[in-house]
């Protein structure tokens, strides 16, 4: 019953910024940002929270699913949904090779070795100036043009509620039951005889795609990207959606986009310490509220209607 | 032969400095089995209390940022981190929760200092000649520093009695507790000295090109895949490949140009990962 | 080393009720309720899996504590860390890990005698050395290069400079030659006469009985019994051996 409660709960917020379309302007602009963050998110919280992998190279997957798209287009003319589909395939392939390339690894280092990825990648895309535009980052019309912004921002939002309806599906066959198994104890699965491997290898394909795609919708819907927008700090934002809403709650991602996301925007005129007070904030959850927000949150309101009931 | 020459002496210094964070990494994992991914940043940090106190007295604007950084490790190390390990965090988690530390400090530094910015400059000890080239005296100094450092802790570890319970930590934590060594202390102290050590290295980085907000991570994650590669936790393995990997990164540089430095280095280290996990010297947690 | 009365049992100087101690959602300890007399060589016996070593680590500090109190010469030690209770005189030789590998046997016992200061020290070396001849012929010899038998007494020996009151020491006899086993006992018996130390001796191996004064039952978590050696039926030693232990 709680389970259907929440899975419907979490279809209805996602759906109802769907309204926002009506109002335009800003308030839609930055939910689609928000939803466009919101699905790397969720990729987050399907390797990490639900599948047990400890990757850290969203900013990876996401930006060779944008610059992906934005380079074949430009090679390619009229070439636009193949070349997203393209870049999202190599999003997925690069997750599998860090997979592989880490499985002989232990503890830190997978982390590790994604997270070096992640700085890497900003470095090798200034690099390929030419190519990549850089710092100074590249434009792009994409979908925009084609459908007009207000279609793609409902586009970004039934793509995400369809992205979280697909993992929350995943998660309920064989495959994702098997990931779960992996999750909590990776050696006695292996143990028990089911080839762990095959579907670490999957779930890193599944994933680095996803987020490939939402790389490819991010440079569609924002119309530019930079190398600056896939520094080391976006995969951290990205990893923190999933830790700091709450990853055992569905609707918790949504939480933590709303916190990682909004925030930054709203405290613009203190940015100066706008870094201090996310780190401090990421280590005091981690520390004092290992389950993320909203189920504390749920315990802090049962507190007080309970409080308020003996008055 | 003048460029392999040069490549080799700018590698040499590079790969000089650059142990010196490495030397942090090994002493702080070594002892305490905590890979702080902060130490780079919080390094930086102490840079930056060095350049701005320099105006008034050089000697005592190196110590206070070396202090500061030493502070700042023993109490992250006492404050946050061993408890942690005593509930039992896995390595994950430090990872997110350093990197997280680091973040703080990148916004400390934003927040506390007039720029974000800057170059330490030090004084000049006079040019070394050898073989038709001159090279800034102090450059080398970076080096001689992390062999010294290095020599004084084995010195310690066989003649104090702090440096013995260094050393029993490091092989046996729980027998150490039970033979009465404060572990607890212990810790703070190599994550102390593990901090001032990156400290030192951001200071002549500093003064050698540029320190800003991203030095401090370009700086802890070279040093945490440098030691990566020579095996973490063990020292020699660690400026050996720091020596090595400065020569690489310089070569390339020559080769392929700046932009590319980073990027040989990060591939390097992605492959010794895959090849050899546990680093091309070996051995994790021994000093 | 001054000696003291042989046989004469003390007044008690551990106390330990109500020790709950878990593992997650295992509970390796149920509520014991037990005490040691100063000066005794006391038994803890059991198969494997009973408890001993959760017990044993929970009195020494290095093992977690759900419930219950530890009382140690009329101090609640429940909640002090390891080093406090070794400051007090409370020390355990440690089933496994019991030595610094790479450390030589001469460098080991100083570490060891980390806590002692000044003359003691010499007196304590060389007590454990005249104990142990071969550690001090090995004296500089690597510790994981000796074998199993000369790493227990490392073993013992870092215990007995801890120069603590009770001793706590966790199945010595595993892993050995049966005639090394009967002389470890001769030692720990040894020990107790030439230092008055109170010995505590988780043990599987039969042989605990020659030398404890008291024997206590330990199995899944509970307490079985509680006697003297003397007084100890045969049926219980039976049925706690054959069925149950070694």
């Amino acid at each position: 019953m709680k389970d259907r409660y929440e899975k419907i709960l979490t279809v209805l917020i996602l759906l109802v910024p769907l309204l926002f379309a009506l109002r335009g302007g800003y308030l839609q602009q930055v939910t689609g940002y928000l939803f466009l963050f919101l699905i790397q998110g969720y990729v987050a919280w399907f390797l990490y929270f639900k599948s047990g992998q400890p990757f850290f190279g969203y900013s990876v997957t996401m930006a060779v699913g944008a610059y992906g798209t934005i380079v074949l287009t430009t090679y390619v003319e009229g070439f636009l949904l193949p070349s997203m589909l393209i870049s999202s395939v190599a999003a997925g392939l690069i997750g599998v090779l860090i997979f592989l390339a880490t499985s002989r690894a232990r503890g830190f280092y997978v982390s590790m070795a994604s997270f070096l990825l992640a700085i890497l990648f900003p470095k090798l895309v200034e690099a390929m100036q030419s190519i990549t535009g850089g710092r100074s980052g590249l434009y792009f019309t994409g979908l925009g043009g084609i459908i007009g912004q207000t279609s793609l921002y409902l586009l970004v939002v039934v793509l995400t509620a369809l992205v979280v309806g697909f993992f929350v599906w995943l998660m309920s066959t064989k495959t994702g039951q098997i990931l779960t198994l992996i999750s909590e104890n990776d050696p006695l699965t292996l143990a028990v005889g089911i080839n762990t491997f095959k579907y670490k290898a999957l779930a890193y394909a599944i994933g680095g795609f996803i987020s490939g795609l939402g790389g490819a919708m991010y440079v569609n819907y924002t119309g530019f990207i930079s190398s600056v927008d896939i520094e080391v700090f976006t995969t951290v934002y990205i990893f923190f959606i999933p830790l700091i809403g709450g990853s055992r709650v569905l609707y918790g991602p949504i939480v933590g986009a709303l916190f990682v996301i909004l925030v930054p925007e709203l405290l613009v005129s203190v940015e100066r310490y706008m870094r201090i007070f996310f780190g401090l904030t990421f280590i005091l959850v981690i520390v004092l509220l290992p389950q993320g927000l909203v189920p504390s949150f749920h315990q802090a309101l049962a507190r007080i209607r309970s409080a308020r009931a003996s008055k | 032969m003048t460029i392999l020459l040069n490549g080799i002496i700018t590698g040499l210094i590079m790969g000089g400095i650059l142990s010196l964070p490495v030397l942090g990494v090994a002493v702080i994992y070594g002892i305490t089995g905590v890979p702080n991914f902060g130490i780079g940043v919080i390094g930086v940090f102490g840079g930056f209390i060095t350049w701005y106190l320099l105006p008034s007295n050089i000697g005592l604007a190196i110590a206070a940022g070396v202090a500061a950084c030493f502070v700042i490790g023993y109490l992250v190390q006492r404050v946050l981190l061993t408890p942690i390990s005593e509930k039992g965090g896995d390595s994950t988690l430090f990872f997110i929760i350093t990197v997280s530390l680091g973040f703080v400090f990148e916004g400390l530094i934003r927040a506390i200092f007039p720029r974000p910015n800057i170059s330490i400059t030090l004084p000049r000890i006079g040019l070394l000649h050898f073989l038709g080239f001159s090279v800034e005296g102090f450059k080398i100094v970076a080096l001689l520093f992390a062999l010294g450092t290095l020599v004084a802790i084995r010195l310690s570890e066989e003649h104090t009695k702090g440096g013995k319970s260094w050393q029993a930590t490091s092989q046996n934590l729980k027998l150490a507790k039970l033979v009465g060594i404060n572990t607890t202390r212990v810790f703070g102290v190599a994550s102390g000295i593990g901090c001032a050590l990156a400290c030192v290295g951001a200071i002549f980085w500093g003064s050698l090109y540029n320190l800003d907000l991203a030095s401090g991570w370009d700086l802890g994650f070279m040093g945490f895949i440098i030691a990566v590669v020579g095996g973490i936790g063990n020292i020699w393995g660690g400026i050996i490949s720091a020596l090595v990997i400065g020569m690489v990164m310089s070569f390339s540089g020559y080769l392929l140009g700046g932009m590319w430095q980073s990027v040989i280095l990060y591939a390097i280290v992605i492959l010794v990962l895959i090849v050899a996990p546990k680093g091309i010297l070996g051995s994790e947690r021994s000093l | 080393m001054s000696t003291w009365n042989d046989g004469q049992a003390d007044g008690i100087i551990l106390n330990v009720s109500g020790l709950t101690c878990c593992y997650g959602k295992m509970t390796a300890l149920k509520g014991i309720d037990f005490h040691v007399y100063d000066h005794e060589i006391l038994g803890i016996v059991g198969p494997n899996g009973a408890g001993k070593t959760t017990l044993l680590e929970a009195i020494a500090g290095t093992g977690p504590i759900a419930e219950g109190q530890i009382e140690f010469l009329g101090r609640q030690i429940g909640r002090w860390p390891v080093l406090r209770r070794r400051q007090l005189g409370l020390a355990l030789i440690p089933q496994d890990g019991y030595v610094f590998p790479m450390m030589s046997v001469k460098k080991n016992l100083e570490v060891s005698l980390h806590l002692t200061r000044g003359q003691r020290r010499q007196e304590l070396l060389e007590y454990v050395y005249e104990l142990f001849p071969v550690l001090w012929e090995r004296r500089r010899q690597t510790a994981s290069t000796m074998s199993g038998g000369q790493q227990k007494m490392l073993a013992v020996a870092i215990g007995i400079t801890s120069d603590a009151r009770v001793l706590l020491i966790d199945e010595p006899s595993i892993g050995l030659a049966p005639k090394l086993v009967t002389r470890l006992f001769d030692t720990f018996q040894k020990i107790r006469r030439d230092t008055g130390k109170t010995i505590v001796l988780a043990e599987q191996n039969i042989k605990v009985l020659n030398i404890a004064d008291r024997l206590f039952g330990l199995e899944a978590g509970h307490i079985r019994f509680d006697e003297n050696t003397a007084n100890l039926s045969k049926e219980v030693v039976k049925d706690l051996y054959l069925s149950r232990g070694v």
